[in-house]
């Protein structure tokens, strides 16, 4: 049985092998986009022979994991090229989003503590991301992406060392009062964050000359700028992923989920309780500052409504439905964020509701909210929890 | 020198207060449901706000102020009773994080669905005493009638609370349902429905503040009116200690007061900052709250 089940991956890669070198042979003869097309299935190809050697996710973790992020991002940029403006735009929101769902994900299924302040250390990285720009706007976009990363992970320090001594509802309830007082926080240091009206980036970032060759002469910039932006924020995502997927599996990982599910036996082992509650309090707060640097980078501006409480529980409904604790789930929250406001619309103009009036302009919060507490009632790991136990199921049932 | 009475640090103090029993009662409803039931409520804020609209709601068929009132609470004790029957039941001896999760759910769905039938848009409530203050000397005194009888209202709250717990029997049940429900259920004590009445309890008490913190404030009353009075409330909380009441409330009136002088003196965007940073340092200091007695946790 097993045996058959290994020649049945060899085969396969063969065959994903000869049906790559046929199109890579086909396209990469004549154009640009043939060469690009063919470097893309290529590389899906490479990436599926990779995983498909038997064995290799025991034996080499990491390459299995960097061949699926690959994998991933191969895709996704092929897809990019598809898609209309407005749907890259929306993808590359979700994928900032999904950062940040990433880095509460880990928080609660690392720790078994929750954060509800997550939206302001977003905002920490988007100002972080603004302000340094408005300043020295010469800095390479990586760099500055960098710099919000570690004010992010710097205000989580300030905030996650009394968090350490803290038991569930404390820290919730003090990462509450933070999100809160961000906007006022804002609004103190209103001559460096603008105040009301926010901050605009100096430059818009512009599609690189390669990029916009790779177009017929005469194509819309916005739709070349978008698309840069967009794979930008896709490749970002895949190197967060890649790192979590890592961190999840590392001993410090392991010894997070000891915690969370017995801190005292943690501690009998050797595990020290504050410093890995402090190492994912922080990681987690970096992480939502890196997607709400990237959410700076796509709108090209920041304003200080983004940032209030209700981004913070839009956050938690996210990763709750996509599923707490598990990284598919921060994949699945993106993506619904990535399309929530044209359902949003699509129901409206469904129901023939009044856009502009008090039921329409509440649906988001009736949904997710709602939402919210029907998925913790009757499935506390969302959709990725449901799946994995249909899959349970099945397997289990079928016979052998 | 100006007269005592009318000073900036006597108009502070009683500014303060008035903004402090406030945030005693929202810190005190927290710690009653968090004692009998290990549930931190992000839902405090918002329950008795729905409340109060539907206790208003009478004002548009020509009742006055008392009978609306006694309406908000009735409306109170409703939803309390069975958002614990309901919904809460349901999280009893799960993780932390689901009950955390359900009532930060159920806090957006009821200021959206209250949006989405009252209107964003404030309504101002009428006030049974005038808001105006009093006059000592040619100048301003700190308090108006509105704000004695705010003032008087949570007292009177806070001391019916109290007298309920400590001397009646009722109040000796709800005590030993918190503190042992296994030894209440074998002697005889319907744990289930006490539960069910403290969340009723909290909401009405609740649902007091709403009343006084919508006609009091400039805001009036809006379906986000209590957000920010239950982050003082919850602050208020954590520093006097979950699992204690005169802690809470202590700790609620003091944080009014200081933020009137930090209002006063620095700004009013610093108030919740520095209120952030005591609810920190406090919790630094003494995770369990300053007012509690530190308590070893068994294995």
């Amino acid at each position: 049985m097993k045996l058959l089940a290994m020649r049945y991956r060899v085969l396969i890669a063969v065959a994903v092998a000869v049906v790559v070198t046929i199109v890579a042979v086909v396209a990469a003869s004549t154009t640009r986009q043939g060469t690009a097309l063919s470097i893309a299935f290529d590389l899906a190809g490479a990436c599926v022979l990779v995983m498909s050697v038997p064995g290799i996710k025991a034996s080499h973790p990491v390459v299995s994991r960097a061949a699926l992020t690959l994998l991933g991002l191969d895709v996704a940029i092929f897809l990019t090229f598809l898609f209309s403006s407005s749907t890259n735009f929306n993808l590359a929101t979700g994928a900032a989003m999904s950062i940040v769902l990433l880095g509460l994900s880990f928080l609660t299924g690392a720790s078994g503590q929750i954060s509800l302040g997550n939206g302001a250390f977003m905002g920490v990285g988007a100002f972080a991301m603004a302000i340094w720009a408005n300043h020295h706007s010469t800095t390479p976009i990586v760099l500055t992406l960098l710099i919000a990363v570690a004010c992010g992970a710097l205000v989580g320090l300030l905030l996650g060392l009394p968090a350490t001594r803290l038991r569930g509802p404390y820290l919730a309830g003090m990462t509450l009062a933070f999100a809160v007082a961000f906007t006022f926080i804002l609004s103190s240091f209103s001559s460096w964050t603008g105040g009301d009206s926010g901050l605009q980036l100096p430059t818009a970032a512009v599609a690189p000359r390669w990029l916009v060759d790779f177009f017929q002469a005469g194509t819309d910039p916005l739709k070349t700028t978008t698309l840069y932006i967009t794979d930008v924020a896709i490749v970002v995502a895949g190197v967060a992923f890649f790192f979590m997927a890592n961190l999840f599996s590392s001993r410090t990982g392991r010894s997070m989920r000891l915690i969370r599910d017995n801190d005292v036996a943690a501690e009998l082992v050797g595990v020290s309780l504050p410093r890995t509650r402090v190492v994912a309090f922080i990681v987690s707060s970096a992480y939502a500052a890196l997607g709400g640097a990237l959410l700076t980078l796509i709108d090209n501006s920041v304003s200080p409504q983004t940032y209030s409480f209700a981004l913070s529980v839009t956050i938690l409904s996210l990763i709750v439905i996509g599923g707490i604790g598990t990284i598919s789930g921060a994949l699945i929250g993106g993506v619904i964020y990535a399309f929530s406001t044209n359902f949003i619309t699509w129901l409206t103009n469904q129901t023939g509701l009044n856009p502009q009036g008090n039921l329409a302009s509440q649906l988001n919060g009736i949904i997710f909210g709602g939402l919210l507490i029907l998925t913790m009632l009757f499935a506390p790991f969302g959709i990725t929890g449901a799946a994995r136990h249909l899959w349970h199921r099945m397997r289990t049932r079928s016979p052998r | 020198m100006d007269p005592f009475l009318t000073s900036r640090i006597v108009t502070d103090v009683l500014g303060g207060l008035t903004n402090g029993v406030t945030y005693g009662l929202v810190a005190l409803s927290l710690v009653l449901i968090w004692r009998s039931t290990g549930i931190l409520n992000f839902a405090q804020g918002a329950m008795p706000m729905f409340a109060t609209y539907l206790g208003f709601a009478l004002l548009s068929y020509h009742f006055g102020y008392w009978p609306c009132v006694v309406a908000c609470v009735i409306a109170a004790l409703l939803i309390g009773g069975l958002t614990e029957r309901l919904l809460v039941r349901r999280l009893y001896g799960k993780p932390e994080i689901n009950p955390i999760v359900v009532m930060v759910g159920f806090l957006i769905v009821l200021e959206a669905v209250a949006a989405a039938i009252w209107s964003s848009t404030p309504r101002s409530l009428p006030s049974p005493f005038s808001t105006i203050h009093w006059q000592l000397a040619g100048k301003p005194f700190a308090l108006s009638p509105f704000t004695v009888y705010e003032i008087a209202t949570a007292l009177v709250v806070m001391l019916a609370v109290a007298a309920l717990f400590r001397f009646t029997n009722l109040g000796l049940q709800l005590r030993a349902s918190a503190l042992a429900p296994e030894v209440s259920r074998l002697l005889g004590v319907r744990v289930g429905r006490l539960l069910t009445l403290g969340w009723m309890l909290s909401t009405a008490v609740g649902v007091i503040t709403a009343i006084l913190v919508s006609a009091n404030f400039f805001s009036g009353l809006t379906p986000t009116v209590m957000d920010g009075i239950f982050a003082y409330g919850f602050i208020a909380a954590a520093i006097g200690g979950l699992e204690s009441p005169v802690g809470a409330i202590t700790a609620g009136v003091l944080l009014g007061v200081v933020n009137q002088f930090v209002t006063d003196f620095v700004n009013q965007n610093a108030v919740i900052i520095i209120a952030l940073g005591i609810l920190v340092v406090s919790l630094m200091a003494r995770p369990s709250g300053v007012f509690t007695k530190s308590t070893q946790r068994r294995v």
